[in-house]
């Protein structure tokens, strides 16, 4: 078994500063998605009005955020802020920017073609039981939307925690910058490191992410 | 409806404020000075006493200049400097992990005070950033493998690639002086370093005091051409217009010339890759140049 | 805007531009074919086989691009496997791809009616015939939509491309940014590249999609 730096890890605090980069990640994601989501929601029910500007608007914004690579918009925000704006932006804030702008337009665009995939007998049907419009939204409509859009949503986390591995590129110090950092200290000591270190990443994400994927999975499943 | 409408008003409100808040915690202790005609930003250095906290631009992969030791922790030759200058203004030290190409956005953006990521003196520069007095001597330099040593750049080959860090002078120097050279460009000095170990290049072009340090520390390297290009210096760098603060840290580095102070660096930071040998080249005392 | 700058720097962007567009047809290309042979050893419930594509396509799907480039280029080389930028980019590209691609696939074969299989297999075709013939073609038609979907994103992934040293379109942008300081120029010279080779995927992606409506396939 040749040295792949694996020894790397185990000395000193390492794998904590490993462990503290990932979670430098992931809290960007995390406050992403909790913004984003709700006002998500909102930007999808107000686009199946059936109104040609809104629906304008809103496409235009859903595409060139969606064409778009995240990476571009990272750099947008976090060097023109300045230029803009005349502010400056950290690299954190740039990123949560970024991921609340990505995560309403999609989440909105999820929103909207689950409520429309709710048949529209639901909607008649309830009308003819008697139900008031907000009854109807509320009891029959709503539930059957989230149903369909919980699955979806969560497959749009584990996109989002993958997507901030590219904060790097902006100077947040995060997983994969602590990583290079510990390389770089044991160069002489350990030079095949980077072996281990970038494994043990690729393994930290894979574990963040798959949990939420089969949590998806089996609420598909099971709600379909 | 009504009950939807208000219902969307207020998450609309929650999310609102969580999202400025979250924004606003990080930015709002700084004053931006807002120069009139341009959008460059920047804080005084009564600002920057009154916040307690310097943003200070380093390397966090340039070893033994600005790096990151096994504990995390900021270390080299630069990072004793800014250690210093802290002291001397009586505040706190943010690090900010810079890469060479956008250390000159980061001034001009705002994101840090000063930058002491080993930052050559060049007119281009001086266009864009304001430089204080230099601490340190440089000129270029190409590290190359033990077994396949490489003396002069004409000696390439026609399909040899010269690996460079992507906004250095190094860079500058190759695709102004050496065109058809075939450059591999990196964003920063661990990808480049890892890339050129891996076997990536025949050589890697850079500050000559960064691939001396690099053929010293790692066996099977040497340092084929030790002196390239214009001997120029290296200095803290303030954003354009920041004159405050480039007059304290002008007047600082007097006092710390007077005192040997950079001597005294090189002792602590650079002797145990250097040895002596490197002392009066490297350390600007010893070679007056403003 | 300084247009003597951006005429100086066109020529780099059009180069940048044109290799991401090989590197990322390339990885697209891999990605249709690893993606292709997934869905069906998982459609066929192929053994043995069937269990790896499973763990590839779950590695691919939850660790992201950059990782998995940094891993392949700079980890790689450590246990005596080296490859060069270019293969590593269009490599990383497949190993990602491909799971989408599958995904497209699948739901593309589990559209296709029980009653055609049947039907073709009572006219006497082979199992490789029904496969190659009925089922696959339809497959490939109702995922059209999802697919150029993908090729968007993939196309789009390859802007992390600056992490193995590809002066792809974003690395060109940054490098110039160091080089010459104009970042304004140069973040819109950037985004009108991405725009131009994106947006004719974009609304091919919209032409098939309502086609196939017509055809009845998609609904």
């Amino acid at each position: 078994m040749p040295d792949l730096g694996l020894e790397v890890l185990f000395k000193g605090s390492n794998m904590l500063r490993l462990l503290q980069g990932l979670w430098a990640a992931v809290e960007i994601s995390l406050v992403s998605i909790v913004t984003s989501f709700p006002l998500g929601i909102i930007l999808g029910i107000i686009m199946t009005k059936e109104n040609i500007l809104i629906k304008f608007l809103t496409k235009v914004y859903l595409e060139f955020i969606r064409i778009m690579p995240q990476l571009v918009l990272l750099f947008i925000v976090f060097f023109g802020s300045t230029k803009i704006l005349g502010i400056n932006l950290p690299g954190e804030t740039s990123a949560i920017i970024v991921f609340v702008l990505w995560g309403v337009a999609e989440m909105g665009d999820l929103t909207r073609s689950a409520i429309l995939s709710v048949p529209v007998h639901q909607y008649e049907s309830s009308k003819a039981l008697g139900l008031s419009k907000t009854q109807s939204y509320f009891y029959i409509i709503l539930p059957q939307t989230l149903r369909r859009l919980v699955p979806l949503s969560i497959n749009l986390v584990t996109r989002m925690v993958k997507t901030t591995s590219l904060v790097l590129m902006i100077g947040v110090v995060e997983v994969l910058k602590t990583g290079q950092q510990i390389i770089e200290a044991n160069r002489m000591t350990s030079p095949n490191a980077a072996f281990g270190v970038f494994l043990v990443i690729f393994i930290l994400y894979f574990l963040v992410c798959w949990p939420a994927s089969i949590a998806a999975r089996q609420l598909e499943k099971k709600w379909s | 409806m009504e009950l939807i409408k208000r219902l969307v008003t207020f998450i609309l409100i929650i999310t609102l404020l969580g999202s400025l808040s979250a924004c606003g915690s990080k930015t709002y202790s700084k004053k931006n000075n807002e120069k009139k005609g341009s959008k460059e930003i920047y804080r005084t250095l009564d600002e920057i006493k009154e916040d307690g906290t310097v943003n200070i631009g380093v390397f966090s992969d340039k070893n033994p200049f600005g790096y990151v030791d096994e504990n995390g922790d900021y270390q080299g030759y630069d990072v004793y400097f800014a250690e210093r200058l802290a002291k001397d203004m009586g505040v706190k030290i943010n690090y900010v992990s810079t890469e060479a190409a956008n250390r000159i956005e980061y001034l001009k953006t705002g994101k840090v005070d000063i930058i002491l990521a080993n930052f050559t003196v060049t007119d281009e520069r001086k266009e864009e950033v304001d430089f204080a007095l230099p601490y340190m001597n440089v000129s270029l330099g190409v590290a190359s493998r033990s077994d396949n040593i490489i003396k002069s750049l004409d000696s390439l080959g026609k399909d040899d690639t010269v690996i460079v860090i992507s906004g250095t002078t190094a860079e500058n120097y190759m695709i102004n002086n050496y065109p058809d050279v075939k450059l591999q460009k990196f964003d920063s000095y661990a990808t480049a370093k890892e890339a050129f170990e891996n076997g990536t290049g025949v050589a890697w072009a850079n500050d000559n005091t960064e691939v001396i340090a690099f053929s010293l520390q790692n066996k099977g390297y040497t340092a084929g051409i030790p002196n390239l290009g214009s001997n120029d210096t290296i200095a803290p760098a303030v954003t354009k217009g920041n004159e405050t603060l480039l007059e304290w840290i002008n007047k600082d580095i007097k006092k710390l010339r007077e005192e040997k102070f950079f001597h005294k660096a090189y002792d602590k930071t650079l002797a145990g890759t250097y040895g002596n040998e490197y002392k009066k080249s490297i350390v600007a005392e010893s070679r007056e140049k403003e | 805007m300084d247009f003597g700058y951006i005429e100086k720097v066109w020529p780099l962007y059009q180069k940048a531009a044109l290799l991401t567009v090989k590197i990322g047809l390339e990885g697209v290309f891999l990605a249709i074919l690893t993606g292709l042979f997934c869905a069906v050893v998982l459609y066929e419930k192929v053994p043995v086989i069937r269990h790896i594509v499973t763990v590839y396509i779950e590695t691919s799907r939850n660790t992201p691009l950059l990782v998995q480039l940094f891993f392949i280029y700079y980890g790689l080389p450590k246990a005596g496997i080296m490859l060069s930028p270019e293969t590593c980019g269009a490599a990383g590209l497949a190993f990602l791809g491909g799971s989408y691609m599958a995904e497209a696939f699948r739901s593309g074969l589990q559209g296709v009616d029980n009653i055609q299989k049947e039907s073709a297999y009572s006219l006497g075709l082979s199992k490789a015939q029904i496969m190659c013939y009925v089922v696959l073609l339809q497959a490939v038609s109702t995922s059209i939509p999802a697919f150029l979907a993908n090729i968007i994103f993939l196309l789009k992934e390859t802007s992390v491309f600056s992490a193995v040293s590809l002066m792809d379109l974003m690395f060109t942008a940054k490098d110039l940014i160091g080089l010459y300081y104009k970042t304004t120029e140069s973040l819109t010279l950037l985004v009108v590249f991405y725009l131009v080779i994106l947006l004719p995927v974009l609304v091919a992606g919209a032409i098939a999609e309502r086609r196939l409506r017509y055809a009845g396939f998609g609904a």
